[in-house]
């Protein structure tokens, strides 16, 4: 494993240089373009230009962008302080960001643990009925739930649930365990499942065709002790890896349209506003926080494949 | 396993058909039932009066959906979602009734000097801080100080105590301190204007003008406004971000003790129709498409359905700079062009009224009968065919403010009416805020939909402000030197009706002139629980919670 | 959004000269399959309509009717209308062109241009250009790829649309002119006729999004073309060529290319559900195709929208539908297509 662990050491490595050059990117691209925080601030109401310069000056947004980068880099590494917010100026970016992370951690956390208590289960059926119609069948359900987008699937929910049966509320958060969790959590889970339950699937076909496996038949143990004792454990480890990293891309992108339909106060529902608002520092921070997730979660990825298949170990070696 | 796999599919999408067969057939089912529709347009008037908080409540505890402030700095925040929470838990030297008439509030009394330039007010003996501290006038000289102070960093500071001698050398890093305001004895603190100007009370009456507490900001300058100790009639008891605020009666107000306990707001969001029906809140919206079921007179909401017009207007303004809107013609001829009526029927279900000048209801000056120009397509062809761009129009590009996927239908049903009616193909062309506003003050659009809400109700604040030709915001870079005469006049004009006047014929003017589109004025539309008693929505943003009572 | 678990893709088989290629036999044993036929005819169905948009919508897509608002399903508008009396059909037909044009232009420049090129580059060359393309490829990979999307189509869109028609307006070309007049891609307002095709049919939006889409798109073909030609490098009759003094760019071009290519598409077509998926996204959020082109993005923010979907749920369940039926089907191709070049099944 020697080769794997420098490969992940030299990818978290890497991290830093990563997170410089795409701070560097996101701090260019959102003072891009016509407009600034201030200015938006005002609206349609007054909007004095050398009020507004006043105002710019308080915050240094009327120094050349480099030097402003360079100040915000400094506040960065040597303080951990990411710069004020433009919108709600008297708190910091940790104190805002704060409820919207929890909320959607909350609702990510629930579905990351439905993805795998459902997927894992449907993949073990299906390849304990390999050679059946109920294989492709269990897949197959959730293979097309897959290609659904969440775009599609709330708004349909939401019809049916809502506007038409009035079981379920049409928004909003009232809390993990409450009627408006619904919604919101199948359009999360549903999508994941296929990945999860096909990988679940491959996986332990590979281990059932593992030596101790035949060593624990030849003992005539029964086919239900051998899948829980002997092939679920040695399948389960990878695929929750991967889980964990697939998951956490496919729920921060689904987060963004699910928060926004059903005006969950989240993060994803939050950078959109912050992106409309021109909240510089707030962006950053936020685009900062699921780079270095999506590195983490990428890299778990990489490293649960290289654990179930081998022959990518090679592949990798040969690519780097 | 992919023969397999390609059965499984099949299967899966047989099972799937079924499953949209049987979604249908509940939606076809259930299409009689859309009186039941929950929810709410988010784009409403009201949309900050939204949502609940579950569970018991109360007498004396009135509970709304809402939304979070940005934050509680009266000299500082700009937006109408703050501002709703400010006027509850701080005040100024005046006020504003619900019928827009300045009350006194922390001042109790005030002179004008004869020339109409030195104001002196008394405070009330009575007023006090939330944490009991009593005001005095070094509060005043001080929250205005700060207000004004560049290190605040307040936009609108200048624009409401600058006609104060020496505000504008304090706004400009030029001095700290106020040269035109006296502190005369503890109590008792007087003003020196620039000019004798009728309008400057009402400007006290803005939150920019707002008591804050020099000790409390002093201990902790960057937090203090997260539990601010305002004057006014309500304590800011709890906030927690996206989830509930909670305003507490301050018993010592000077106005004398709320009659509410407490004013719970629910900021988690969803429908505030269905909480509002499952009696989770006292007081909500109505959006456009519900409003149809709210007005049937046999519903049973419709007694508490409540509606009240708001100092707003929504218009099409000109840049009268650029081609081919230079040419007065071309602009009326546009002008004349749109149905606003069959748009305020159809598209907006008559739930907002057609605009019938400038100055909206409720302001002086406003008159009922229609003053705009009247829909004629075949007078609008004509006057385009007379404008010198006859034959060779340029492009033209209407500008609107936006960040959803779509149009608002109203633009798309604007645009429609000019392309059938003269012929000309109008691209919409929508920016995120920050661009729109840039682009406007840079004068790059031909014309923009925008609306304009009144900060207090004086004509001024429309006409002078959008049409003074050296206004920094005269968006439509309108210059016009009858008008501008009319406007200094009007300024300083003691006579009310005299004064008023003076604003009728500029509002007549630019109508005629057609500057702007005068579209829409705006209608708040909302349902209030019986028992919740003198509740009223202000046409503008002003303290409302203090005379309501819940009598559960 | 929809990540599809791409498990390892064996390396192709060396090439077996017996007659037919593998692309032919590949492409043979495709049809042979009921579900890619049924994905296929899906996907040519909706480009079909796409591409003819113009031709087979009976409406224009912003012809309003304010008398027909909210028409339920008829026999003039069998999709029913919208608040202004839109023909739906029409708007979902030119929804579908919206599809067409971004799908086609990010999968050819993303998906098989910009990758095919880089990944050549990097493993024919070596050395910096592998570096560079390398390190580059990693820091777009990781990041967070929606709110960057959000991000750059925010900041750069309306600038980006003005400069387009800036440049339309530049080349006044007779015979530019004449080509868009003969397509009827000028418009006539009043008496002028005015020719900014790309801006006024949105292509200047459609430019943006798949120019961003491929930007964030070129990473993964880049590394399989790249590990490809370091393997074909070694193979004796690349080997052969070279000894034989054949120049650089035969070899690339003649040797090479023809090699990789049907892996290529093969791996980009896994992607195409994504990027139609991300246009829609992306106008959803408001910083896609600008109103009034019509998008399914669009389409699902009008139906999905509280007031309407209650009482007039076709609104909503037309583009839903199509939506969902061709994401499902590209990527059950996508999955098709994997399954018959890779697996060594004969």
């Amino acid at each position: 494993m020697d080769g794997l662990a420098g490969y992940i050491l030299r990818r978290l490595l890497f991290l830093p240089v990563t997170l410089l050059i795409v701070s560097f990117a996101t701090f260019y691209i959102t003072r891009w373009g016509p407009g600034d925080p201030i200015r938006v601030a005002a609206g349609a109401g007054f909007s004095d230009p050398e009020a507004l310069d006043r105002v710019r000056h308080k915050y240094g947004l009327d120094k050349p962008i480099h030097q402003q980068y360079g100040v915000w880099l400094r506040d960065v590494t040597l303080h951990g302080d990411f710069g004020p917010s433009y919108r709600y100026r008297d708190r910091t970016i940790g104190e805002i960001l704060g409820p919207k992370i929890w909320v959607s951690a909350r609702l990510g956390l629930y579905s990351f643990i439905l993805v795998f208590l459902v997927g894992i289960p449907v993949g073990m059926f299906a390849a304990m009925k390999q050679g059946t119609w109920l294989d492709p069948l269990a897949i197959g359900a959730f293979l097309v739930f897959q290609s659904i987008p969440v775009l599609v699937m709330v708004p349909m929910m939401v019809l049916v649930f809502a506007a038409k049966l009035h079981w379920l509320p049409a928004g909003g958060f009232d809390g993990l365990f409450s009627k408006s969790m619904i919604i919101p959590t199948i359009a999360l889970t549903l999508p994941g499942i296929a990945g999860v339950a096909r990988l679940a699937r491959a996986t332990m076909l590979g281990t059932l065709g593992e030596d101790f496996v035949r060593t624990a038949r030849a003992k005539g143990l029964d086919e239900f002790t051998i899948i829980t004792q002997h092939v679920a454990r040695n399948s389960l480890v990878p695929v929750m890896t991967t889980v964990i990293g697939l998951s956490l891309v496919g729920l921060i992108e689904g987060a963004f349209f699910t928060e926004t339909l059903l005006g969950i106060p989240g993060v994803g529902r939050f950078v959109y506003e912050s992106v409309n608002g021109k909240d510089y520092n707030v962006i950053l921070a936020v685009v900062l926080m699921i780079t270095t997730a999506f590195v983490i979660a990428n890299l778990l990825v990489d490293v649960a494949l290289v654990i179930i298949d081998p022959r990518i170990r090679a592949n990798r070696s040969r690519a780097s | 396993m992919s023969n397999k796999l390609t059965l499984g599919v099949l299967g899966a999408a047989a099972v799937g058909i079924i499953a949209l067969a049987v979604v249908l057939i509940v939606v076809v089912a259930g299409g009689g039932d859309d009186k039941k529709s929950s929810a709410q347009d988010s784009k409403t008037p009201t949309a900050s009066e939204t949502s609940s908080s579950g569970g018991k409540a109360a007498s004396g505890e009135l509970r709304l959906r809402g939304d979070d402030p940005l934050f509680l700095d009266p000299a500082v925040a700009q937006d109408a979602g703050s501002a709703l929470y400010i006027v509850e838990i701080f005040s100024g030297l005046q006020r504003l009734d619900k019928d827009l008439k300045v009350q006194p509030d922390l001042a109790e009394t005030y002179e004008v000097s004869a020339d109409g330039k030195t104001y002196t007010f008394h405070l009330n003996k009575k007023a006090t801080y939330q944490d009991g501290r009593p005001v005095s006038a070094d509060d005043v000289k001080y929250s205005w100080e700060r207000a004004l102070s560049p290190d605040t960093g307040s936009v609108t500071a200048e624009n409401f105590l600058g006609d104060i001698v020496g505000a504008k050398d304090v706004s400009r890093g030029r001095a700290t301190e106020i040269s035109g305001l006296k502190i005369v004895n503890d109590t008792t603190v007087s003003v020196t204007l620039d000019a004798a100007k009728p309008y400057f009370l009402y400007k006290l009456t803005y939150p920019t003008a707002f008591m804050v507490d020099k000790r409390q900001i002093q201990s902790n300058p960057k937090r203090w406004s997260q539990k601010p100790n305002g004057t006014g009639p309500f304590k800011l008891k709890e906030w927690k971000l996206g989830e509930r605020i909670v305003l507490e009666a301050y018993a010592n107000s000077h106005l004398g003790p709320p009659k509410l306990q407490t004013v719970r707001y629910d900021l988690s969001g969803g429908s505030s129709l269905v909480a509002y029906e499952d009696g989770e809140i006292d007081v909500t919206g109505v959006g456009l498409d519900d409003l149809e079921r709210v007005q049937d007179p046999s519903d049973k909401l419709n007694a508490e359905y409540t509606t009240t017009p708001r100092q707003s207007i929504d218009y099409i303004g000109f840049n009268t700079n650029v081609p081919p809107f230079d040419d007065p013609k071309v602009r009326q001829a546009f002008a004349m062009a749109v149905d606003r009526k069959k748009i305020a029927e159809v598209v907006l279900k008559g739930a907002i009224p057609v605009a019938t000048g400038i100055l909206p209801p409720g302001i002086p000056g406003y008159t009922p009968d229609d003053k705009t120009k009247q829909y004629d397509p075949a007078a609008a062809k004509a006057l385009l065919a007379q404008s010198k761009y006859a034959g060779n129009m340029p492009e033209i590009t209407l500008a609107e403010s936006g960040a959803g996927a779509t149009v608002g239908p109203t633009e798309e049903a604007i645009i429609q009416f000019w392309k059938d009616n003269l012929g000309v193909t109008v691209k919409i062309q929508q920016a995120d805020s920050a661009t729109f506003f840039s682009d406007i003050d840079q004068g790059r659009y031909q014309m923009f939909h925008l609306g304009w809400i009144m900060d207090y109700p004086d004509p001024e604040d429309v006409l002078d402000v959008l049409f003074y030709s050296k206004s920094k915001q005269n968006n439509s870079r309108y210059a016009n030197a009858d008008v501008d005469a009319k406007l200094e006049a009007a300024r300083i004009e003691q006579d009310t009706e005299k004064r008023l006047a003076l604003y009728q014929q500029v509002e007549k003017q630019l109508i005629d002139d057609a500057v702007w589109v005068p579209m829409f004025f705006d209608t708040i539309h909302a349902l209030v629980k019986p028992y919740v008693k003198n509740f009223s929505f202000p046409p503008t943003i002003i303290e409302r919670f203090h005379g309501v009572e819940v009598n559960r | 959004m929809s990540g599809t678990i791409a498990m390892a893709a064996d390396p192709p088989e060396q090439k077996p000269r017996s007659g037919e290629s593998l692309t032919r036999r590949s492409i043979r044993r495709l049809l042979r399959r009921k579900l890619a036929v049924v994905c296929l005819v899906v996907i040519t169905t909706f480009y079909t309509v796409g591409i003819l948009a113009p031709v087979v919508a009976p409406y224009s897509y912003t012809e309003q009717n304010l008398d027909l608002s909210f028409d339920g399903p008829s026999w003039g508008h069998p999709f029913g209308t919208d608040r202004n009396g839109r023909d739906m059909m029409s708007r979902t037909f030119y929804a579908a062109r919206t599809t067409t044009v971004v799908t086609v232009a990010t999968f050819a420049t993303g998906f098989v241009l910009l990758p095919v090129t880089l990944g050549m580059i990097a493993g024919y060359r070596r050395g910096f250009a592998d570096a560079l393309i390398n390190r580059t490829g990693e820091i777009l990979a990781s990041l967070p790829g929606l709110p960057m999307l959000v991000l750059i189509n925010a900041t750069m869109r309306p600038r980006f649309v003005g400069w387009v028609g800036d440049i339309e307006d530049f080349i006044d070309v007779s015979w530019v002119r004449s080509i868009e007049r003969t397509l009827r891609l000028c418009e006539t307002s009043g008496d002028t006729i005015r020719c900014q095709p790309l801006t006024s049919s949105g292509f200047a939006d459609y430019f943006l999004i798949f120019g961003v889409l491929s930007l964030f798109g070129w990473v993964g073909g880049a590394r399989l073309v790249r590990t490809q030609v370091l393997t074909l490098r070694n193979s004796e009759f690349l080997l052969a060529a070279e000894a034989s003094g054949a120049s650089t760019r035969r070899i690339l071009f003649q040797h090479i290319l023809p090699n990789i290519m049907p892996l290529v598409i093969v791996g980009a077509s896994a992607s195409l559900g994504s990027i139609a998926l991300s246009e829609i996204g992306l106008t959803f959020l408001g910083v896609g195709i600008q109103p009034p082109h019509p998008s399914f993005g669009a389409l699902i923010t009008d139906g999905a929208s509280r007031s309407v979907l209650a009482s007039h749920p076709e609104l909503l369940l037309v583009p839903a539908t199509v939506v969902a039926s061709l994401i499902l089907a590209f990527n059950l191709l996508g999955d098709a297509l994997n399954d018959v070049f890779t697996s060594k099944a004969q």
